[in-house]
């Protein structure tokens, strides 16, 4: 009889591990795949509507200009040292660098920290002189504005994260300026 | 013998659907994450990182993207429409020219007629958004946007995309550099 007993308590005591599989599988599924879903911003930017249109000069508009010149060209590193130097598609892996840095000028004013910049731009953006007239809407005012010009060498990187500073300062006309330059060395 | 054998066939034999239903509740989430449609416009590309911008919560409905890589690869929905390594950079307004027309005669739904001059430009009012790997060389994208710029195309609203997170950094950091 206390046997029989003690075999029925071995036997409620068997753990079922199933559930818990599941659900570690679940997770384990759910994070891989979360990577994928990364969110992404985006910055608002405009450029020239007439250009290739119209051989008459145009007309001159009161505007900052902000030049982003490369200081430093920085190391390429590759950004998997483990994987071979072309990916199965034959193409080159890509690469990051370290040691590139920019420099801005705002105006004459020239920067090589971003945040300096930022307090600039504020400063200028509370300035009465910035507010000019509305070329497209005749007797109305708008708020300076402003136009990147990305000198020889500046990656996406530089350009998105001064577009970044420009938008969060509160201009909300950007424009891009300045020459392509010659295309890149591969 | 026949009296046991109905007992037996009378009896309900308890099928556990537990583990059937598991299974296919990992199968339908794998394939929902793995396969999402919506991200077919997008290229395995590492955006710079955002500092101040919001996230794009909600994207417009109407918004051609184009992927350029650090090579200058342009890729639109998974095609590569333009590749310096194929074609002579002279020859990236005419490439491109067909993707925008492309986009302005099928895809965008807002436009707006523009005087200048004597003639008239059809300008797009859809935004584009060029997603652009953190260290591509803005070369690139100024090209892109030579193209945009042109009377036939006249894309005049860009976006540049940002990441909420710098991959590239928890890359090196796992490489311990």
């Amino acid at each position: 009889m206390a046997r029989s007993h003690l075999k029925d308590v071995q036997e409620e005591a068997k753990l079922d591990l199933t559930p818990m599989i599941d659900c570690v599988f679940l997770l384990i599924i759910f994070f891989l795949c979360i990577e994928f879903k990364a969110l992404e911003a985006k910055l608002p930017a405009y450029l020239p509507k007439d250009k290739g249109s119209q051989n008459d000069p145009a007309q001159p508009q009161e505007q900052l200009s902000i030049r982003i010149e490369v200081d430093q060209p920085g190391t390429k590193i590759p950004r998997k040292p483990l994987a071979p130097e072309v990916d199965k598609k034959g193409r080159k892996r890509t690469f990051a660098l370290t040691g590139h840095t920019v420099k801005w000028d705002v105006g004459p004013t020239r920067f090589t920290d971003i945040e300096r910049m930022r307090k600039e731009l504020e400063r200028i953006k509370s300035d009465p002189n910035s507010i000019v007239p509305d070329a497209s809407k005749p007797g109305q005012t708008k708020l300076l504005p402003i136009v990147i010009e990305p000198q020889q060498g500046a990656t996406y990187g530089d350009v998105a994260s001064t577009v970044d500073v420009v938008k969060a300062v509160g201009f909300e006309e950007i424009n891009f300026g300045g020459g392509r330059g010659p295309a890149p060395k591969r | 013998m026949s009296s046991i054998i109905d007992d037996m066939a009378s009896q309900e034999v308890p099928l556990d659907m537990t583990p059937m239903i598991d299974c296919v509740f990992l199968l339908m989430i794998f394939f929902v994450l793995v396969i999402d449609l919506s991200q077919k416009d997008l290229e395995d590309l590492i955006l710079p990182k955002a500092v101040y911008v919001v996230a794009d919560d909600e994207p417009p409905s109407v918004r051609p993207i184009i992927n350029i890589g650090q090579d200058g690869r342009m890729v639109y929905r998974g095609n590569t429409r333009f590749d310096p390594e194929i074609h002579a950079e002279s020859t990236a307004p005419e490439h491109l020219r067909n993707l925008l027309v492309e986009w302005k005669n099928t895809i965008v739904k807002n436009k707006s007629d523009l005087k200048i001059g004597s003639r008239t430009v059809t300008l797009v009012e859809d935004p584009v958004l060029i997603r652009a790997d953190k260290w591509t060389e803005w070369h690139w994208v100024g090209v892109f946007m030579t193209s945009c710029s042109q009377p036939e195309a006249a894309f005049y609203k860009l976006e540049l995309a940002l990441s909420d997170q710098d991959k590239e950094a928890k890359l090196l950091r796992k490489q311990g550099r």
